[in-house]
């Protein structure tokens, strides 16, 4: 058996600002990601929502989503760098177990660095049901050196050099001019980043692959503020592991 | 996007005409021509002109066509790997280094793509930046390192890697060898063993001899045969500070650094990436160079500390 949870484009419902002054610090300790995007959503400014809304709506319409690998699907293989530059294939993450792997947009995004210290935090969790956990940026050079250190994180992190396992799972999409430009306004150079001058990003997305490299579960959400709950994925694997 | 989609965009780029493309692509043409419209809508604005007599790439198709053609390569690399691995085939890869590289940067990489790739065959090339760009274009090497370089012609990718500095080697007996930092001044009144073909001399020259020129000593495009010189006390070698030295030479840092340059990793747009060569871009890209330079942090000027967006 195996568990659905892509969740359709049109759960999107956009969100009217409600300003407010206050900055809530996120603590990401014993709280949801569902509580720590309200917190974050608080501290957007006019502009974060317009950019936001546009973006999400974009996908929408789009319908990027409609393009991701589902459960049942065969997940393709990849060798990729972690942020040290040692390689690591597909086969070898899922050899003894089932794989997490988790596509996020990069360090800059604080609902990505928020879901990255949730994962760090359910990491021995997931390894007592047998599983690996991995998660993939665009991000290229030292740049996801560099958000392991500022998050103490001890993650595999694999950089998807040149976007290729992305858009081989279907979550891959060109950003749009008026994302673009807001990012650039904010000082955010994805160019420099991903070391690629068209900017291209992912659709937040956690696969569960089995060992037999087949999807046993999908959470696609092209709202890149609504991330899987790792208490989620963990539901996910025991289920998955039930399973014949 | 999708796969197939990008495939069928790169089918018309390369023969631009939609029936071969479908032929190439294995689809009818009506099911290439649906993929490159859907392609075109996700991308936001026609890629292909079609009139009459004339397919051409818009602007905008121009624009992302290299950049699809890398992540497609990209993708299939891992498929291609195994097609190789199981029919143990020799995996070829071909690599040029600047006279100012050195070939103990690129040991690390060779050895961690031969665990994947087991037929991994490396040979390497020296030869100055320009030459270098020439043997991608003719495509009798793969990728390239090289220091500073000017006029990449645009069908050569190039990504910067590291940032390092320069710095004076010099034999012990030398008058500056018990100095902790080589100054202009000091400089300017030693011989200098002069780096044949070296793409840094104009910015040293810039940097320590604006109006009166070094006092040029002998001279090799070789490191090493410098090195030599160095040590039996002809002169001053200025060298990229990851450069491995003989052990009967000392390293003096040049007083606030003024000298650094950038190692740079090339290769040419659109070639069907090999499996090693996909590998070797990968893994160049994000090791940590800093560790050939242990003594030093490198500078990365373009990273800003752990900023965020908001949204």
């Amino acid at each position: 058996m195996t568990t659905t949870r892509t969740l359709a484009a049109n759960r999107f419902q956009p969100i009217d600002p409600q300003p407010d002054d206050s900055q809530p610090m996120p603590n990401q300790t014993n709280k949801t990601l569902a509580q720590i995007r309200t917190e974050l959503l608080t501290t957007f400014s006019a502009a974060d929502w317009l950019s936001y809304n546009h973006l999400v709506g974009w996908l929408r319409d789009t319908d990027v989503a409609s393009h991701a690998l589902k459960v049942g699907d065969d997940a393709p293989d990849f060798l990729l760098p972690d942020a040290d530059g040692r390689l690591h294939s597909s086969e070898q993450l899922r050899r003894n177990g089932p794989l997490v792997l988790s596509f996020f947009r990069g360090g800059w995004c604080p609902f990505c660095t928020a879901e990255l210290c949730a994962l760090q935090a359910a990491k021995e969790e997931f390894e007592s049901v047998g599983a690996t956990l991995a998660v993939v940026t665009p991000e290229t050079r030292d740049f996801p050196r560099q958000l392991k250190r500022s998050l103490g994180l001890d993650l595999k992190v694999l950089s998807d050099v040149d976007y290729g396992v992305a858009m081989s799972y279907g979550v891959l999409f060109r950003v749009p001019y008026e994302t673009k430009a807001h990012y650039s306004g904010l000082g955010f150079d994805f160019g420099a980043r991903h070391g690629s001058p068209v900017w291209m990003l992912p659709i937040p997305a956690t696969y569960v692959i089995d060992a037999e490299g087949r999807i046993r579960g999908a959470f696609v959400e092209p709202d890149f503020t609504i991330r899987e709950e790792p208490a989620q994925i963990l539901a996910s694997l025991r289920q998955a592991a039930s399973a014949p | 996007m999708e796969l197939h989609q990008v495939r069928y965009f790169l089918a018309v780029a390369s023969t631009l005409n939609f029936t071969r493309a479908a032929e190439q692509c294995n689809v009818t043409q009506p099911a290439l021509t649906k993929g490159v419209q859907k392609l075109e809508q996700e991308l936001g604005g026609q890629l292909i002109y079609r009139e009459r007599q004339l397919t051409q790439l818009t602007d905008l198709g121009k624009e992302v066509l290299p950049m699809l053609e890398r992540t497609l390569a990209s993708a299939e690399a891992v498929r291609r790997r195994a097609q190789e691995f199981q029919r143990k085939d020799v995996a070829p890869l071909k690599i040029g280094l600047a006279p100012s590289i050195s070939a103990s940067l690129v040991l690390d990489p060779i050895a961690e793509i031969a665990k994947f790739l087991p037929g991994l065959h490396v040979e390497l090339r020296e030869g100055a930046a320009k030459k270098l760009v020439d043997l991608l274009l003719e495509g009798e090497i793969n990728a390239a390192m090289v220091g500073d370089v000017h006029d990449v012609p645009a069908r050569i990718d190039d990504w910067s890697l590291f940032e390092e500095r320069y710095v004076a080697v010099l034999a012990p007996t030398h008058q500056l060898a018990n100095r902790p930092s080589i100054g202009i001044d000091d400089l300017r009144e030693t011989v200098l063993l002069e780096r044949a073909g070296c793409d840094v001399a104009p910015k040293i020259q810039q940097s320590f001899f604006p109006e009166k020129p070094p006092q040029l000593g002998h001279c090799s495009g070789h490191d090493l045969h410098l090195q030599h010189m160095a040590a039996a006390g002809f002169g001053v070698i200025l060298a990229p500070e990851h450069m491995p030295r003989l052990p009967t030479l000392k390293t003096i840092p040049l007083e606030g650094d003024p000298v650094s340059r950038e190692v740079r990793l090339l290769a040419v747009q659109g070639r069907r990436y090999s499996p090693a060569l996909d590998a070797f871009v990968k893994v160049a890209r994000l090791r940590d160079w800093s560790v050939e330079v242990p003594d030093r942090d490198v500078p990365h000027a373009a990273v800003p500390e752990v900023a965020r967006a908001p949204a």
